[in-house]
């Protein structure tokens, strides 16, 4: 585990430290190297139990893929940020990079902590980095409001989450996972023991986000720059699948009627969002509330607890976080170009750019969940969970998967298909550092789609 | 001001706060108290212009009457008791009167009112002093004396929170937020002074630290209003990095240091099975980590990439003692990993 969290660390003083000339080569590089080298994480030699361990941090099947995914998108962050970081300061640009870097920290910290106080800390202060991000090198003077939203609603439904850990220590005296399922479950008075688990899940339900509290989202995707817009959609949404999938353990026996007006929240915000992308004008608006559709149905897979809804929610949060990435590279590909997001003003793309419009093809059909990728495996497994639970939700997660099709079809004609208007006469063709991005997106995607056994989580 | 008149009122600052600290007769603290506020009213009034003139008086009206209250107690808790010990309050009216006199001198609400006005008059050095070593004394009073009821140190401590939270949003005025974000973090003191006074002890010792930080960074920019923070990049550049992080630590967010205290307060409320409380305290704190925040959208996260925001001021007085604005601000922003040893120091 220290073997790749302090070349982590120790990425912030080659930051520093590099010559102008070879800042974006090596912290690429080294990125790079650091992520090949997460990938030995996915060795696990238990395939229930933890590995990797020392006191503080552990691996298991669930948190390896999405450190592995954390670790992965460092690079391609240095790699999407580097043409509009260009023309700044060469100590800002270092800023920036540094930002990443300690995201990262904090993320590897997060996904690896076997304490949930530990957990809990790092969640929170993935929020400082994310917050300047987005505000500082953010395009748009909204980008405040969202920096606020960002903070607060997260803010809002973490405080109680502290206070539920810590009665949750007082009671039982210890927060690690590796005790926490075989304790006694804490039974209390009902209403007190109802709030204590509201207060549990509402951060996770929050950050994932929960169709009800996911006005931050849209602000937050929509104003950040590139590299925010991926860590976020990505990484950050799964820390609230992650912990949910954590805590839920401790949470029995109340789940089993609690956990109904959250599922059904859930699909209905499939659904609604799916819908308002339909009718979305500015191109990263429509990316983030696809992200609110997709994290809709993992949020519902992981609140009924089987292991097909467990594993779905792992495979489909992976899938989802390399598909939505690689969309948020698309759009910034256009905003490069055209400096604004409305999808209307840069429709026709196969004609101008051919080659960016097979990667927005690969990116749309992994999106509406085609199969073989894994994308199609998680969405059919919690459909088929959540079948199983009760019948009646096929009706939603049925009516989710087509309006699912229906706006990334949407979405790809828009921008793809049609006439080219006719302010657009030449724009500048794909980089081949655009094209690595996007192949280091949906590369592994499709590696996926051959051995899956690596992000089933619990079953594989 | 002449050094020695300086000087002289420095150090009789120092002894008012030592003669409180020492002594365990009513007649010695409030004598000490009252050593303290003196000492004060000149360094206030330096300026000699009437905004100081005002806040001095404002300063110097409300501790008279907070002091002969915390007179009145002392004198009647003596009556009633037969001994002069201040650790002797077996009685709940002398001993409220004794915590709402002395609320009334460090600015807790409902008793805070004139703490924004007077900060508002002071220079930034004084102010410091008002915030931090003003507070000590009267703190360690209340410490003293038995908790016979813990409820007037909540409604205290919950409101106080709430009132440092909500009365800071409308500010621009850089003082005033520092005073009403005092009279929140005092807020988190008192809540906490009854259950376990040295967790009170540890929240007064980071804010401290956390404050002075500010004040240090605020003091080399010279800068008193949110629109001169605008210009920091111009002037100090390293200032618009660590200046946000002093002030989201002051918020309260992990994982900087100011998170320490309301995490081990919030431990023992709920040890205590005060959850409501402990719920009710951290959403409330969220109000001033607002206004925090904004303080930092202004300094560095709207920056404007070539020209200020605001007009540029005079840069005078270049020699900048920075010793004590690094070590302050090193604490402000590492301390939180070590916050087992911390904790282990506290005596328990």
């Amino acid at each position: 585990m220290l073997k790749i969290l302090i070349p982590s660390i120790l990425l912030l003083p080659s930051t520093w430290l590099t010559p102008q000339k070879y800042l974006w080569t090596t912290t690429l590089s080294y990125s790079l190297l650091i992520a090949s080298a997460s990938l030995m994480w996915l060795a696990t030699p238990s395939e229930t139990g933890w590995s990797f361990l020392n006191c503080l941090m552990a691996s298991d099947p669930i948190s390896t893929p999405l450190l592995v995914l954390t670790c992965w998108l460092l690079p391609l962050m240095v790699l999407a940020s580097q043409n509009h970081l260009m023309l700044e300061p060469i100590n800002r640009q270092r800023t920036f990079i540094s930002l990443l870097i300690s995201l990262q920290i904090f993320l590897i910290l997060a996904f690896s902590a076997t304490e949930l106080i530990m957990f809990y800390i790092m969640f929170e202060a993935t929020l400082i980095p994310t917050l300047i991000i987005i505000t500082r090198w953010g395009n748009q003077m909204e980008r405040l409001n969202a920096g606020t939203y960002f903070l607060f609603y997260t803010l809002a439904g973490s405080l109680p989450l502290l206070i539920a850990l810590l009665l949750l220590q007082n009671s039982t005296g210890t927060l690690s996972f590796f005790t926490i399922p075989y304790l006694p479950s804490t039974c209390s008075t009902p209403w007190a023991h109802k709030m204590w688990w509201t207060a549990c899940l509402l951060a996770f339900l929050i950050k994932m986000p929960l169709y009800g509290a996911h006005l931050w989202l849209p602000k937050a995707h929509v104003e950040a720059p590139i590299a925010g817009s991926m860590i976020l959609a990505a990484v950050l949404l799964k820390l609230g699948g992650y912990g949910m999938m954590r805590i839920l353990i401790i949470l029995d026996p109340l789940t089993k009627e609690l956990s109904y007006p959250f599922i059904i929240l859930a699909l209905w915000g499939v659904i609604m969002t799916g819908s308002i992308c339909l009718r979305q004008t500015d191109l990263k608006a429509l990316i983030a509330y696809s992200s609110v559709s997709h994290m809709g149905l993992v949020a519902a897979g992981i609140l009924i607890q089987t292991p097909w809804a467990f594993t779905g929610a792992l495979i489909l949060m992976i899938a989802h976080g390399l598909t939505s990435s690689a969309l948020f590279c698309l759009a910034n590909t256009n905003y490069e170009r055209t400096h604004s997001r409305t999808m209307i003003l840069a429709r026709g793309l196969q004609t101008l750019l051919p080659l960016t419009a097979v990667w927005w093809f690969i990116a749309t059909l992994a999106n509406l969940a085609l199969p073989p990728l894994p994308n199609l495996m998680g969405e059919l497994m919690i459909i088929t969970s959540l079948f199983n639970w009760s019948m009646w939700t096929l009706i939603l997660t049925g009516l989710g998967t087509l309006i699912t099709a229906g706006y990334s079809l949407y979405m790809f004609l828009m921008t793809q298909h049609g006439q080219l208007p006719h302010h657009l006469i030449s724009l500048n063709p794909p980089h081949s550092r655009e094209h690595l991005l996007l192949t280091l997106h949906l590369m592994p995607l499709l590696l996926l789609i051959l051995k899956p056994e690596l992000i089933w989580g619990w079953n594989a | 001001m002449a050094p020695p008149i300086y000087s002289a009122l420095i150090i009789s600052l120092g002894l008012g706060t030592t003669m409180t600290f020492a002594s365990t007769h009513w007649y010695l603290a409030w004598m000490g108290i009252e050593i303290n506020t003196l000492a004060i009213i000149p360094l206030m009034a330096q300026n000699h212009i009437p905004r100081a003139i005002e806040a001095t008086t404002k300063y110097f009206f409300v501790q008279a009457t907070a002091s002969a209250t915390l007179l009145f107690a002392g004198i009647s808790n003596a009556f009633l008791t037969g001994q002069w010990d201040i650790t002797y309050t077996p009685y709940t009216l002398t001993s409220t009167l004794i915590t709402l006199a002395l609320a009334m001198k460090i600015g807790l609400a409902p008793l805070h009112s004139w703490m924004p006005e007077v900060m508002q008059g002071l220079n930034l050095l004084t102010g410091l002093i008002l915030s931090t070593w003003q507070k000590l004394a009267p703190l360690y009073l209340i410490y003293q004396i038995q908790p016979n009821n813990p409820n007037i140190f909540i409604a205290l401590g919950l409101l106080s929170i709430i009132v440092g939270g909500w009365g800071g949003f409308n500010q621009v005025q850089l003082r005033k937020i520092l005073a009403y974000s005092s009279i929140a973090h005092l807020g988190w003191m008192i809540l906490i002074l009854s259950f376990s006074p040295p967790l009170a002890l540890l929240t007064i010792i980071i804010y401290i630290l956390m404050t002075f930080s500010l004040f240090s960074s605020f003091m080399l920019t010279r800068t008193t209003h949110i629109n001169s923070l605008s210009t920091t990049w111009a002037k100090i550049p390293i200032l618009t990095i660590s200046t946000p992080l002093i002030l989201l630590s002051l918020g309260g967010l992990p994982p900087l240091t100011g998170f320490m205290p309301k995490w081990m307060i919030l431990q023992e409320l709920t040890k205590q099975s005060l959850c409501p409380l402990a719920t009710m305290a951290a959403l409330s704190s969220l109000f001033s980590l607002y206004f925090y925040l904004r303080l930092s959208y202004a300094m560095t996260l709207t920056m404007p990439p070539n020209n200020p925001a605001g007009t540029l001021p005079w840069r005078l007085n270049p020699r900048h003692n920075t010793l004590p604005l690094a070590l302050t601000t090193t604490s402000t922003i590492c301390l939180l990993p070590m916050t087992p040893a911390i904790m282990s120091l506290m005596p328990f």
